[in-house]
């Protein structure tokens, strides 16, 4: 029997307007997303790679097609679901961290859990153990400022996991770290993926970054060039 | 809901607590100031009206005061009346006046004047008259021929070159008075009274018996019974007394007389409160648009990741909102002990008004009240509007600018 799908993506299509000039960011794209996986999506520039990530994490909408998340069709839901849906199913992981400045690690964490509508200790209790799974135990009360790339972006991946989201999605998450801090970064991903399972979509234009994921998207011109599994 | 709270209050006060503490420091002390605005004009506006108020009182009306009733142009048997008065429990001290318009002349300049017959010895327990003479002396109860003028129409006090007078009268001079039924009487100036107050200042006292041997008359006419009373603020109650006691006459207390008296007066100084009231309440609203809307756009990227992670437009708009109570709560907190601070100030050095009449600013509950309300009104709708809108935006927008 085989795994469950999480993600079915069908004829999805994503156009802009430039002045006159359609741009076909994603023009067409077919695939599914089965529980488990960790996918590396990768493409040259204005292959679509992020505009498709948005689009999977609900930030963007598709101008035709259909996307399906764990059966149910979100392409179109109302701003306020589509929220909700991000909020409890899906986690996203930005290139340049995208934290809350002026709060402490444990808040940026632990804030998405009182949204969820759990208790302040509960809520606490979930983020001190998803920053204890990216190795920032001890650092839970400083605020981004006094944080290095490496450790901001693990604070981001534990913001994403704590509420235990079905699929991660993650932009270019070692597009700012040095080679090392990358490797603990994506250290973590492997960790999460191979440890409690999580299915994670990850874009990036790294080579090296490919011998950790599973399966390998590359898009070109805003289709699917290629999609292959690895050894992960 | 609670949850939009519970992340907005996380939000705000983070924001808060760790935001840039030399911007907090000036919001503050900027909307503290407008607060000060708010309610420290009228204060004074109060304290303007108090002074002019305790002026009335002292001087023409008392405690109470009783006119004559209906078009009658004195009260017929005030003799009577004043025996009655000073039966109730509770007055102090009671004498008759009778007014009379009058020119006075001296040295061929001529000054319109009210000129009042008292009865001295009374007064003395009734008004300030006789303790505001600061040339001369004041009337005697046998005073014949004798006048006191006011420092204005004199021509020696405060104001003279406002109004016409008489051009430096001193005491021992001789004056024609001309009464308003033709009869003129030369008067030695007994004394000058300043009161730094028109209604004193333009007017002339002789005696009582002065103006009945002018105007003939008999059986004890006045125009006016001053009533002083033991317990001041029991006003109401006396005056209730008095009419119980059978006096048909026209019975006022000294506010009801001097509300209307300087309505007029203050609705025009009240204009300018009004307006000026409301334009620092549209400037305070103004500032905290400005800076919710400022603080809203530098974060217009953050409140991006908020909605992007799955934070609700309603959690950044109600941290927002927070965030503008808070400036608007403490500018209020700084406000409340600067304007205690100038009202602890003035009270020992109060503005000089005139010459010597001193405004001390007076503390309106009620007006601080509706200042705070408005304050924390207008700090809801402009730290609401602007945060709503740009929640509105597209994540991308927020976010990337595309």
């Amino acid at each position: 029997m085989g795994k469950k799908v999480l993600i079915k993506v069908k004829n999805l299509k994503r156009y802009y307007n430039s002045g006159n000039i359609i741009v076909k960011a994603i023009d067409g794209l077919n695939f599914e997303v089965e529980e488990g996986e960790f996918i590396a999506v990768i493409g040259p520039s204005g292959s679509g790679k992020t505009t498709m990530l948005r689009i999977l994490g609900l930030i963007d909408s598709p101008t035709k097609g259909e996307y399906f998340s764990q059966g149910l069709n979100v392409a179109n839901l109302p701003e306020n679901e589509r929220t909700y849906y991000r909020l409890t199913e899906l986690g996203y992981i930005f290139q340049d961290y995208a934290l809350i400045n002026e709060m402490s690690a444990l808040e940026n964490v632990y804030m998405l859990s009182l949204m969820e509508g759990n208790s302040k200790k509960e809520a606490i209790e979930t983020a001190l153990d998803a920053l204890k799974k990216v190795g920032l135990e001890g650092k839970e009360n400083r605020v981004p400022n006094e944080l290095s790339g490496g450790e901001k972006q693990r604070v981001a991946i534990a913001r994403a996991i704590s509420k235990t989201p079905h699929i991660l999605f993650a932009d270019e998450p070692c597009a700012n770290l040095d080679t090392k801090t990358s490797e603990q970064v994506l250290d973590v991903l492997k960790n999460l993926n191979q440890k409690y399972g999580q299915t994670i979509i990850m874009v990036t234009h790294e080579e090296w970054h490919l011998k950790y994921a599973s399966r390998i998207i590359e898009l070109k011109d805003g289709l699917i060039k290629s999609d292959r599994k690895t050894r992960g | 809901m609670l949850n939009d709270i519970k992340v907005g209050l996380l939000a705000a006060t983070s924001s808060i607590k760790r935001g840039n503490k030399k911007t907090l420091i000036f919001v503050i002390f900027v909307l503290a100031l407008i607060f000060v605005n708010l309610v420290f004009l009228p204060s004074m506006i109060k304290g303007v009206s108090g002074t002019m108020t305790t002026m009335l009182q002292d001087y023409n009306y008392g405690d109470i005061v009783i006119e004559p009733s209906g078009d009658n142009q004195f009260i017929n048997d005030a003799d009577g009346v004043l025996e009655k008065v000073r039966a109730v429990s509770g007055v102090k001290s009671a004498t008759k006046r009778l007014d009379v318009a009058a020119s006075i002349q001296y040295n061929q300049k001529t000054v319109g004047a009210t000129t009042t017959g008292l009865i001295p010895s009374e007064e003395m327990e009734v008004s300030r008259y006789p303790y505001i003479i600061n040339e001369g002396d004041f009337l005697g109860e046998l005073s014949k021929n004798e006048i006191i003028l006011g420092a204005m129409i004199a021509g020696t006090g405060f104001g003279s070159e406002i109004y016409d007078n008489l051009g430096e009268v001193k005491p021992g001079a001789l004056v024609d008075v001309i009464y308003s039924n033709g009869i003129k009487k030369t008067y030695k100036v007994k004394g000058i009274m300043e009161g730094t107050f028109e209604l004193v200042d333009l007017n002339a006292l002789v005696n009582y018996k002065e103006i009945e041997s002018v105007y003939g008359l008999n059986k004890s006419k006045a125009t006016s019974i001053v009533i002083r009373i033991e317990n001041p603020g029991k006003e109401d109650e006396i005056k209730s007394k008095i009419i119980e006691v059978g006096v048909k006459e026209k019975v006022s207390t000294w506010k009801e007389k001097s509300d209307a008296l300087i309505r007029q007066a203050m609705e025009s100084i009240d204009t300018i409160d009004i307006i000026s009231k409301y334009i620092s309440l549209i400037v305070g609203a103004a500032l905290i648009l400005i800076i919710v809307y400022i603080n809203v756009l530098n974060r217009r990227k953050e409140i991006g990741i908020l909605k992007a992670v799955g934070i609700s437009k309603l959690s950044i708009v109600i941290s927002y909102a927070f965030i503008s109570m808070f400036y608007v709560s403490m500018g209020i907190i700084v406000g409340l002990i600067l304007y205690f601070l100038l009202i602890i100030y003035f009270t020992y050095n109060p503005v000089s008004f005139y010459q010597n009449l001193k405004i001390i600013p007076e503390i309106q509950v009620n007006l601080i009240f509706n200042s705070i309300i408005s304050m924390m009104v207008m700090s809801l709708i402009a730290g609401i509007l602007p945060a709503w809108r740009v929640s509105k935006e597209s994540i991308l927008n927020a976010i990337w600018g595309n």
